[in-house]
């Protein structure tokens, strides 16, 4: 149907369709997967991703809404398990899966799924896709963890389809270890459906374009977006650009972030040294999580019009120090590492406020995600186990005020209060905007919000609690306040420890308060007509 | 004398087009005059008389006038509706504004989210709260309604909606807010959110009920003087109007739930697509209607479009998913893509070429309508390609400047990318084809669909002349393309019956329910169903009932929508039911899962009038002579310019057939058949494209 073959040039207009192409076969496959996932966390938080890549492991397309903590991800796991498993020993029907977190992105609930893609008998690329499954063993989502053995079930990288047979022994072990297996196994299932689509999709690519393989197209496309990348790079001012943000961490063991960021020409470079050494609790960001949640924010803040391939970040290097929390070594427990690794975006924008203050946010309230896991039994005796996903404020910008109740860097949505009743015996007494949270400013943070849950059943509720942010509220910029903190209390006013895990009795409420944005700009400089609005509906006191 | 005429009437952006139909012989006739938004009941009126008149024929002859209408949709985009103050469970007032916490555009630091249809001022909670099981857990306080309806006043507020947690199971507390309404401001429309949309979930609930109430007061006005003007002519027939989802419904009506007809004019396009789809024999169609700045695509299975229970209004950033306000009410499913003749094309900061979601709009236009526009467009595109005719477009109303249209691509594309002004113009035809074709391969995907297995029905100005490239992409093998494709949707309000959707959300596993409860249950939606279809002139006996419930294995986050059965049911219902459900999640998904239970959420009850058997006579049926009027060199990707056949549609008879390429030329459209393709006229005079299997 386009009129390219192997030894005419691709011009620009094939190359425009082609991507508008590749992005497509990416999006069908996600689309695939999340229809066909059994568990709400990739359903209703799009926790997910699917990623096309060439022979060389080099991302070519993404889905369009991937989760961004897995950006950048998976050519890196690819990368590993090429090295593992070299190309020759790859066939057609393969599937190779993983979870280690040093391998993958991050913490064990993530499983990392790739396929090769053959093409007339000729290995072409890959498919690779990312989800969280429900439920990985071991103690389940808290950062109380030691070491990453207690924190679940670790698969090395193995075939789970050999030939597209599936491995029984693999199946067995995974279902033996894991909580939920009736949606664990299922949600795999639907990440090879995924693949599917996408090695269809791609073949028919190859087809009707008239190439042979994905090289030539895959170097055009990474070209043209290192070039974007590039170009917003060389708009910033030379120069090194620092920052340090401040972290409750565990218990009374505070942690710190130190970023510097240089930039020399096309070339941008961030090095974390300096930053706290690892911790025995979950809090830990390995350095694939890292990597993801530095190049995000600069994506967002550099060039967010391109789509994302191998070439956007050839130009950035990511430093974290060997053995910190930002680059932890083998054994460190990790399941919570989103309360550090959701840092970054802060500091990223701080160094980056330095040199471009128009393109950034002030840190956002709802980095890191405040969340909350209630289980117990209900009236019928039937386990319930239920997340409550909200957000806190995102940081105001020189263009406006910031947005409230919503997440950022992660993008995990809301479900209805409505259905969480009725999975749960608690009953949410009130969920509303949290008035004066968003730190002051010229353009002011957005706004958190309070809610209180009681517990009604007739049997007490386990509540774990991952809250950062209790002592460090996100901060202004250029002059902005800084929003209000995070707290978790019980309704009697006892506040609870941030990470912990705790008792609701029946009668008894818990509130949790989502922290607010930080301002942007001198708050002096804030328009009459912003302030009076603000006052009438209630946004400030 | 009898009553036999029927009109259907669709007020677009640019045009209000009008049907006329005789139903006694068939036979329909076209008007079409511009839109006066000054005053559109007067437009329509002096449009219904001039039909009539040219046509031998009285307003006293009609019995039935069925509008669409861009009313809703326009008053929410425009933010022209009602002041609404709306009352809420005490703790959730602010449900509306903090909505489902996601970014819809996860690279855009600086988005922005459409304001909330109730500022937080007008929004006022109340003491009362209902559980997950519908049982009282505070009783409302009827203080607390005082002190809102106070506030209210003060404030001037025209219409009120309520929306309180759980209502959709336990109406009482709603139901008792209204009373006290009625009592104090008796005349005020009030919106109950377990009337509108009683389904779980808060947000949308509370959104949904809003949203009735800021479009209730002008819906109100406007239907009440568009049917005072017609009697004033002489109308004495029924004012019937186009819901969403795809059926008729009176005036009466549609002033109580305003909200679905936010998507009249899409669901009028869809239902005459549906007529035309059965005329042509074919069951699983794609319906492409492309018009002068958006593409819609509508999945037709076996006779009926597919519908949904979800619809985004007012998206913030246009056509972006998630960007809007989600409105929970029945309405056809259909996806919008900013692709049009008009879709501006241009370079990106990359230097790739980049066609719409921007519209030239009517003014200035395209560059080759000559007013002004210097932006290549969609249209300059086809004119430069040889799919249009410099002088017979928009039945040769308008003259088309090849010139202009060619100096622009040249200027603003060709040039840039070292290339021909024809290979720019062949890219530009070519991305939008790919947007769109892309668009619809995700939402067959997620409705489980195989592209190559479906027909395209093509209509809208620019849809024929685009229908061929997108078929190619997508391996589609027929193309049809109805008589009348440029008053699609004032048709489609011809062909379409009185419909209504009741709905009650019902959450229990299936092992878990009183069969006996939900046979009652069913049975009280049938009747409020037959209710209203009788208020819209339905025999009782030609009513026919449909039931469906949204089902999901227990434990899962997303329901699928699947068929019930009718009668009462009994323990054995609940195989049936899991049957249904397994069915419809294998195909949607493609795999079943096993010895995992299922549980229900919604139920919903379809009541529709039995269809008229209509045949459709067009009047091109009647023209003589030669169907090919010339040829012009056309552009083809595979050949460069050839020498193509030019036809008139008005002289291609039924049983007409040619080899492509080929451009038949009609008032409204232009219908482009590639290389490699065959070209036929069928007996109801659709124009029939099967593109050969080389041809893909």
């Amino acid at each position: 149907m386009l009129a390219t073959t192997d030894t005419k040039p691709i011009s620009d207009i094939d190359l425009e369709i082609m991507w508008s192409r590749l992005i497509s076969i990416a999006d069908e496959a996600a689309i695939a997967l999340k229809r066909t996932a059994f568990s709400t966390i990739v359903r209703e938080s799009n926790d997910y991703a699917v990623v096309l890549l060439d022979e060389n492991a080099a991302n070519l397309a993404e889905n369009s809404s991937a989760v961004p903590s897995f950006v950048g991800v998976l050519p890196r796991t690819l990368s590993s398990l090429l090295k593992i498993t070299p190309p020759e020993e790859w066939h057609p029907g393969d599937c190779v899966v993983t979870n280690d977190p040093w391998l993958g992105t991050g913490h064990l609930p993530d499983l990392v799924v790739a396929s090769p893609v053959y093409f007339k008998s000729k290995l072409i690329g890959f498919v690779a896709s990312v989800a969280h499954l429900p439920d990985i063993g071991g103690t389940s989502l808290s950062a109380t963890c030691h070491d990453v053995f207690e924190e679940g079930l670790r698969i090395p990288p193995m075939k789970l389809l050999d030939g597209g047979k599936a491995n029984a022994n693999l199946l067995d072990l995974i279902r033996a270890n894991v909580r939920v297996a009736d949606q664990v196994i299922p949600d795999i299932f639907a990440q090879i459906s995924a693949h599917s689509v996408a090695q269809k999709g791609l073949c028919n690519f190859l087809a009707a374009t008239g190439l042979s393989d994905l090289s030539r197209v895959s170097g055009a496309l990474q070209a043209k977006s290192e070039a974007a990348m590039g170009r917003a790079i060389m708009e910033l001012p030379d120069g090194e650009y620092r920052a340090v943000v401040k972290a409750d961490g565990y218990g009374d063991r505070e942690t710190e972030i130190h970023c510097c960021l240089r930039v020399d020409g096309a070339n941008l470079s961030v090095d974390y040294s300096g930053t706290s050494p690892q911790v025995n609790f979950g809090i830990n960001s390995v350095l694939n999580y890292t990597y993801s949640y530095t190049v995000y924010p600069l994506k967002c803040a550099l060039d967010p019009e391109t789509p994302h391939n191998e070439g956007s970040y050839k130009t950035i290097k990511v430093h974290a120090p060997e053995g910190s929390i930002l680059n932890p070594v083998f054994p460190a427990p990790c399941n919570a590492r989103h309360l550090t690794g959701q840092l970054l975006a802060g500091a990223i924008f701080e160094c980056l406020a330095q040199a471009a203050p128009d393109r950034i946010l002030a840190e956002s309230g709802s980095a890191p995600s405040l969340r909350a896991m209630f289980s117990g039994a209900r009236a019928d005796g039937e386990r319930f186990s239920q997340m409550l996903m909200c957000s806190g404020g995102m940081g105001a910008s020189a263009r406006g005020d910031g947005l409230s109740c919503m997440p950022f860097p992660t993008n995990t949505g809301a479900g209805s209060i409505e259905m969480f009743e009725g999975a749960a015996p608690l009953l949410i007494q009130r969920k509303e905007l949290l008035a004066s949270s968003g730190g002051q400013g010229c353009f002011r943070g957005g706004l958190g919000q309070e809610i209180e849950i009681e517990a009604v059943g007739k049997r007490p509720i386990q509540v774990s609690l991952m809250v950062e942010r209790t002592k460090y509220p996100a901060r202004g910029l250029q002059g902005g306040g800084n929003g209000s903190p995070a707290k978790a209390a019980l309704g009697n006013g006892v506040s609870l420890d941030p990470k912990s895990r705790v008792e609701l009795h029946p009668g008894e409420t818990i509130t949790l308060s989502f922290a607010g944005g930080g301002g942007f700009g001198n708050p002096a400089e804030r328009s009459q007509a912003l302030i009076a609005s603000d006052k009438a509906s209630g946004y400030t006191a | 004398m009898p009553k036999k005429l029927r009109i259907g009437v669709d007020v677009g952006g640019t045009f209000t087009d009008f049907v006329l139909l005789n139903e006694e012989t068939g036979e329909v006739h076209f008007w079409k005059s511009l839109t006066d938004y000054s005053d559109i009941a007067d437009a329509i009126v002096k449009g219904m008389e001039a039909l009539t008149g040219k046509h031998g024929f009285r307003l006293e002859d009609v019995a039935h006038v069925a509008h669409a209408t861009t009313l809703v949709t326009n008053a929410i985009i425009e933010r022209r509706g009602a002041r609404v103050g709306l009352i809420t469970t005490r703790g959730f007032r602010d449900t509306l504004e903090i909505g489902r916490e996601a970014r819809y555009d996860i690279y855009d630091l600086f988005l922005e989210r459409p304001d909330p249809l109730v500022p937080r001022e007008l929004r006022c909670e109340v003491h009362e709260r209902i559980d997950a099981k519908g049982t009282v857990v505070h009783r409302l306080r009827e203080e607390d309604v005082t002190a809102a309806l106070d506030l209210f006043e003060r404030r001037s507020v025209e219409a009120i909606a309520v929306a309180f947690m759980h209502s959709y199971l336990n109406t009482d507390h709603e139901r008792h807010v209204r009373r006290l309404i009625h009592d104090r401001m008796p005349g005020i429309p009030v919106s109950l959110s377990s009337d509108v949309a009683p389904e779980i979930r808060e947000y949308e609930r509370t959104n949904t009920a809003c949203a009735n109430a800021y479009v209730q007061p002008i819906v109100r006005t406007y239907l009440s003087s568009l049917g005072e003007r017609l009697r004033k002519v002489g109308f004495s027939g029924s004012l019937q109007l186009m819901f969403s989802e795809g059926g008729m419904t009176t005036a009466r009506i549609a002033c109580d739930e305003p909200i679905k007809l936010i998507e009249s004019g899409p669901a009028a396009g869809a239902m005459a697509s549906v007529y035309f789809a059965n005329v042509a024999n074919v069951r699983d169609v794609i319906s492409f209607d492309m018009g002068g700045t958006t593409a819609k695509m509508c999945l037709l299975e076996n006779g009926e479009p597919r519908r949904s229970n979800e619809f985004e209004a007012a998206r913030a950033k246009r056509f972006k998913k998630g960007s809007g306000l989600p409105l929970k009410l029945p309405v056809i499913d259909l996806i919008e893509i900013g692709a049009g003749g008009g879709s501006i094309a241009h370079l990106n900061a990359m230097g790739l070429p980049k066609v719409g979601p921007v519209s030239a709009g009517s003014k200035p236009g395209p560059a080759c309508y000559g007013l002004g526009g210097t932006k290549p467009t969609v249209t300059d595109a086809n004119l430069v390609l040889g799919y249009l005719s410099p002088k017979n477009s928009l039945g040769g109303k308008v003259q088309l400047d090849l010139g202009k249209a060619a100096n622009a691509i040249r200027d603003v594309i060709a040039d840039a990318l070292e290339t021909t002004t024809v290979e720019g113009a062949a890219g530009i035809h070519d991305i939008v084809n790919e947007a769109m074709a892309s668009a619809t391969r995700m939402y067959l995907t997620e409705n489980g669909k195989d592209p190559s297995k479906q027909s395209l029905l093509a209509f809208g100005g620019a849809g024929p002349s685009h229908a061929f490239g997108i078929a190619r992409r997508l391996g589609i093998d027929r193309i049809i393309i109805p008589p009348g494709a440029g008053v699609m949707s004032a048709l489609g309000m011809l062909v379409s019956s009185p419909t209504t959707t009741v709905s009650r959300s019902h959450m229990s596993r299936l092992s878990l329910i009183d069969w006996a409860e939900l046979t009652a249950m069913f049975r009280e939606m049938e009747d409020a169903g037959r209710a209203l279809l009788i208020d819209a002139g339905t025999a009782d006996g030609d009513i026919i009932f449909e039931r469906s419930a949204d089902l999901r294995f227990a434990g899962q986050g997303f329901e699928v929508c699947a068929p019930v059965p009718l009668g009462t049911f009994d323990a054995g219902s609940r195989q049936a039911i899991e049957d249904s459900f397994i069915q419809a999640y294998e195909a949607l998904f493609g795999r079943r899962i096993e010895g995992v239970e299922i549980e229900a959420t919604t139920w919903r009850l379809r009541a529709k009038s039995a269809p008229r058997d209509l045949n459709l006579r067009f009047p091109v049926a009647t023209m003589n002579g030669s169907p090919q009027k010339g040829s012009r060199k056309v552009w083809f990707s595979e050949s460069g310019y050839v020498d193509c056949k030019i036809l008139d549609r008005l002289f291609m008879p039924p049983g007409f057939e040619c080899l492509g390429p080929a451009i038949v030329e009609e008032t409204e459209t232009t219908i482009v058949a590639g290389p490699g393709s065959r070209l036929s006229v069928d007996p109801s005079l659709n124009v029939i494209i099967d593109l050969g299997p080389g041809t893909h």
